[in-house]
Order: structure tokens, then sequence, then C-alpha cells
């Protein structure tokens, strides 16, 4: 059978993202022996970890989500799938050089840096080109393309950072940490996020006839309170900034509302690995909302870190691994069980999934999520240490789980 | 050559599974109406569970070779719609008592 595939680039060109990101966030999980309950975002290394979590983690796996996904939601070809046979070895490059200069060597940062943009210059490029050849319009494709812009900003305010840390450059990095922070995780983290659940949750939980209006004032609320903060804080005005943050808060707030709506419709009861995994994320994103607000009201910085800590590796990261357990059964079943619909017995994508393994992965990051969070707010390294343990067996399960999807039926090509 | 029957194309798309969900297409409610013509060409009218399917392109090229495999049929045009919407309630029932029964199933 001649199999269409202008909808669905090949397997091994998607295949090392994900590969890439369960292998950083396992590396991830293991550098946090490195710290200490008292970590403070000031520390170079955390800088540093949250860059090998979010670029080698959650960047890369979003980037070979998003090579899946473009094309379905904009309903058109890539304009150059080719690119993301590049994209992946530069963000890889770029992400090892600058955590390494970030632990170590932060003469390494502005190299690390230009390969990092490199990427997502390349990304880009094919990101807008695709975007230009569809004619469908909706919140999704405009999320997309905000949060890409928005990606630019972000990573080029990083570079002009990484510079000043290499000794290149003489800036106040202050102001450009805060548009750099805001510009990456909530301009496009959050943004993609929340494009991609629009696309995701009710494709999976065969939700339909919800109501979408609140993840329009998500997406608003997000882009003008992104934009606000970037502006104040290149302006240092102070109020601008708070107003920004604000909006940002709101828009969390919409969207949980409308994942709360999309739930509610959910006409596939099966509470499997996905739907546990997305209810510890959303638990979590919540929880790092009320963690958040007591800083900003004068809570100290515990607080903040352990926001960052839930909203980081509780909510985007189950929110990722819920997700693999149904992107990637699909990849390969598309690759290696497609071309035989109609000649033999297939299997289902869920028989896909080593269960047992999957299963105590989301046990065990479970625990170690709200373990180090916990830890985090209390100053506890007993309990910090304890947490990043049974973290590292989380991910090793987790890799375990990836590996064995992957060569799920290769027996069969 | 006999006539090619709407039933008979229903029967042959009822061979075609979702993969993720692991109904086939009818008892989906997916598939909206078959037509054909007196030369036995046949154009189905479908729809998909989400517009973002990535299997949209296949489920469209597995309903035409299944139609073709299964019947007697000249030609085969399965053409996706988007207008009704699908929704749960168009699936069969006993789908819907499967997929509800799944809610107290733990993993």
């Amino acid at each position: 059978m001649n199999i269409t595939r202008d909808f669905a680039p090949p397997f091994r060109l998607i295949a090392p993202f994900f590969l890439i990101g369960v292998l950083c966030y396992g590396l991830s999980m293991l550098l946090l022996f490195s710290f200490e309950s008292t970590a403070t975002f000031s520390q170079l290394t955390t800088v540093g970890w949250m860059h090998l979590f979010l670029l080698g983690f959650v960047m890369m796996t979003i980037f070979g989500a998003m090579a899946q996904l473009v094309p379905v939601v904009i309903e058109v070809g890539h304009a150059a799938v080719d690119f993301f046979y590049i994209i992946w070895p530069l963000l890889t490059l770029g992400t090892l050089i600058m955590v390494t200069g970030f632990f170590t060597l932060p003469v390494l940062l502005p190299y690390g840096g230009l390969l990092v943009l490199l990427s997502m210059v390349v990304f880009a490029a094919d990101l807008f080109a695709t975007l230009r050849r569809g004619e469908r319009r909706s919140v999704v494709i405009s999320s997309i393309k905000a949060s890409n812009i928005f990606l630019l900003v972000g990573i080029l305010s990083g570079f002009i950072m990484a510079l000043s840390f290499g000794g290149v450059l003489e800036i106040d990095p202050q102001p450009w940490l805060q548009a750099h922070v805001y510009a990456v995780f909530g301009g496009y983290v959050l943004l993609t996020i929340m494009g991609l659940s629009m696309i995701l949750l009710p494709m999976f939980g065969l939700s339909h006839g919800f109501n979408d209006q609140p993840i329009l004032w998500a997406y608003r609320l997000m882009v003008g309170g992104v934009s606000i903060i970037i502006v104040g804080s290149l302006l240092s005005l102070l109020l601008l900034s708070y107003a920004g943050i604000v909006a940002v808060f709101a828009s969390v707030v919409s969207y949980g509302y409308q994942i709360y709506l999309i739930e509610r419709k959910r006409a596939r009861k099966e509470n499997d690995i996905w739907a546990k995994s997305l209810a510890i994320a959303f638990m979590s994103l919540a929880l790092s909302l009320l963690l958040f607000s007591i800083y900003l009201l004068g809570g100290g910085e515990r607080f903040l870190m352990s926001g960052g800590w839930f909203v980081t590796v509780g909510f985007v990261g189950f929110l990722i691994t819920s997700h693999l357990y149904k992107i990637i059964p699909f990849l390969v079943w598309f690759e290696r069980y497609a071309p035989l619909v109609g000649k033999q017995d297939v299997p289902m994508l869920h028989e896909m999934v080593p269960l047992r393994e999957a299963t105590m992965q989301m046990y065990c990051t479970a625990i170690g999520t709200g373990s180090v969070g916990i830890a985090l707010l209390v100053h506890s390294n007993t309990l910090f240490y304890g947490g990043v343990s049974v973290l590292v067996v989380g991910g090793s399960f987790l890799l375990y789980a990836v590996y064995t999807m992957m060569h799920y039926g290769k027996e069969v090509l | 050559m006999n006539n090619v029957t709407k039933e008979e194309v229903f029967q042959a798309i009822s061979t075609v599974i979702d993969p993720e969900v692991g109904f086939n297409l009818v008892e989906m409610g997916l598939i909206y109406d078959a037509v054909i013509d007196d030369e036995n060409n046949v154009h189905v009218t479908m729809t998909l569970s989400t517009r973002a399917c990535p299997l949209h392109q296949m489920m469209i090229q597995w309903v035409e070779e299944a139609v073709m495999k299964h019947t007697n049929a000249a030609s085969c045009k399965a053409e996706v719609v988007w207008e009704p919407e699908w929704s749960f309630d168009m699936a069969d029932q006993h789908v819907k008592d499967k997929l509800n029964q799944f809610a107290n199933r733990s993993i």
C-alpha cells in the first residue's frame, strides 16, 4: 500500500527528539543529587539545571511533537520537513555546552547559546513557512504563531545574557533575565501547551461540544501579559511588570477552567496512565499557582523555588510524559503497522505501552516530585535526597518504557 | 456485475478499525453516507472524531481500499466532511457502554 505521509513525517526523523528528550530528563534527575534543599534561582547551577530540563527535555519533546502535529493542525505538509534532521543535533549540542557553561565554564555560554539560537531559528523558519501555506485560522494556530514569536524573543534575550555571562557584552542582566524567563516559559512553553491541549486532550478523551471561550481568554491574557512584562522589564517599569504578572496568572486560571470543561465532556472515561498523569500535572499546576501567589505576597524565595519546581517537573513534566505514552506508540504503529492494515492483525495503540513500567514511572515520579517540592519548602535535605532517589528510579522506568515502545514490533519490518 | 448496495459498503468499511479507540469506523458513527451510481462507483461521506486526526489521510485510504477489496465497486472515493460535526452521541450504544465501563478500571 502506498502510504500517504504529508501529515506524518517519518519515524526516524522524530524518534531522536523523544529519545534525547528522555535521556536529558534522566540526566537532569541524576544532577539533582548535586543540589541541596536550600538551592536558589540565583545559583548558576540552578539555572544550568533548568536549561537542561527545559531545553533538553521540554523543548526537545515539544519540537518532536510539533513535527508531527503542525501538519495535522494546519492541514498542509511541512514546508521544509528535512530541517528537523538538523534541529535536534544543534539543540542537543547547544544544550550540553550551555549546561557545562553554567556548571563549570561560563565562557562556553555564548557558544552553546548560539547553537540553541540556531536550532530555534531553523525550527521557526519551517514553522512560519508552513503556517503561510495553510488557510485555516483558529485559536490553536494563533497560539502556535504567537508562541514562536515569543520563543525567538526569549532566545535572543537569552543569547544576550549568554554573551554577558561569557564576558563578551557588558549589560545589567536583571531586566533581560525577567524578559527571557517570561518570554520562554510563559510565552513559548505555556502558550504552546495551551494550544496543544486544545488538540490532544479532546482527541484522546473524545471530548466534544464544550465551550472554548476560556482558552481564547487564556490566549489573549498570556500574549498581553508576557508582552507587558517584557516591555516593563526592559524599560524598568515595575508597575507594568506587575500588571503583566497578574495577566499571566489570570491566563493560567482561564486555561485551567478550559481543561475542566474539556474533562467534563470526556466521553472516553477510562482512567488510563494518560488520564492519571494528566490529573497529577494539573494538580501540580494548581499547587504552583498557590505557591507563586504566596511568594508574590512576600512569602520568601522558598515558595518561588517550590512553585517553580511544581510547575516545571510536576506540571510540564507530567503533561509531557503522559503524552509520550500516546504519541510514541502512534508514531511506531504508523511506521510499522499502518502498511499492514487490511492484510494481517495489527496491535491497538494501548497494547504497545509497557503498562507495569509506565505505572511505576508515574508513581515514582509523583512521589519524588511531591517530596522534592516539600523539601524545597521546608529546607529538608533528607526529604530532598529521598525524593531525588525516587525520581531517578522513575526516570529509569521512563527510559525503559520509551525504549520498549520505540522497539515494539521492530521485527515486523 | 451485481449492483453494490449501501449495506455492503458499510459492511466493508466496518473492517477498518481506529487503532486508538479499538472500534470500527461504522460503529463509531464516523460514516455518514454512501452513494452508489449505476456503474458501481461508490462515494462515501465520512468524518473523523477530531479535525486534527493524524490518521486523516490514511483513514480515507483505508476506507477506499476496504470498499474496493470487499465489494464489487468499480471505484471508491471517500470524502471527509466536518458538518455535521461528529459527537459521541453518533456512536453505537455498545461503543458508548464500553467506553463508559472503563471509568473505574484501574491501570
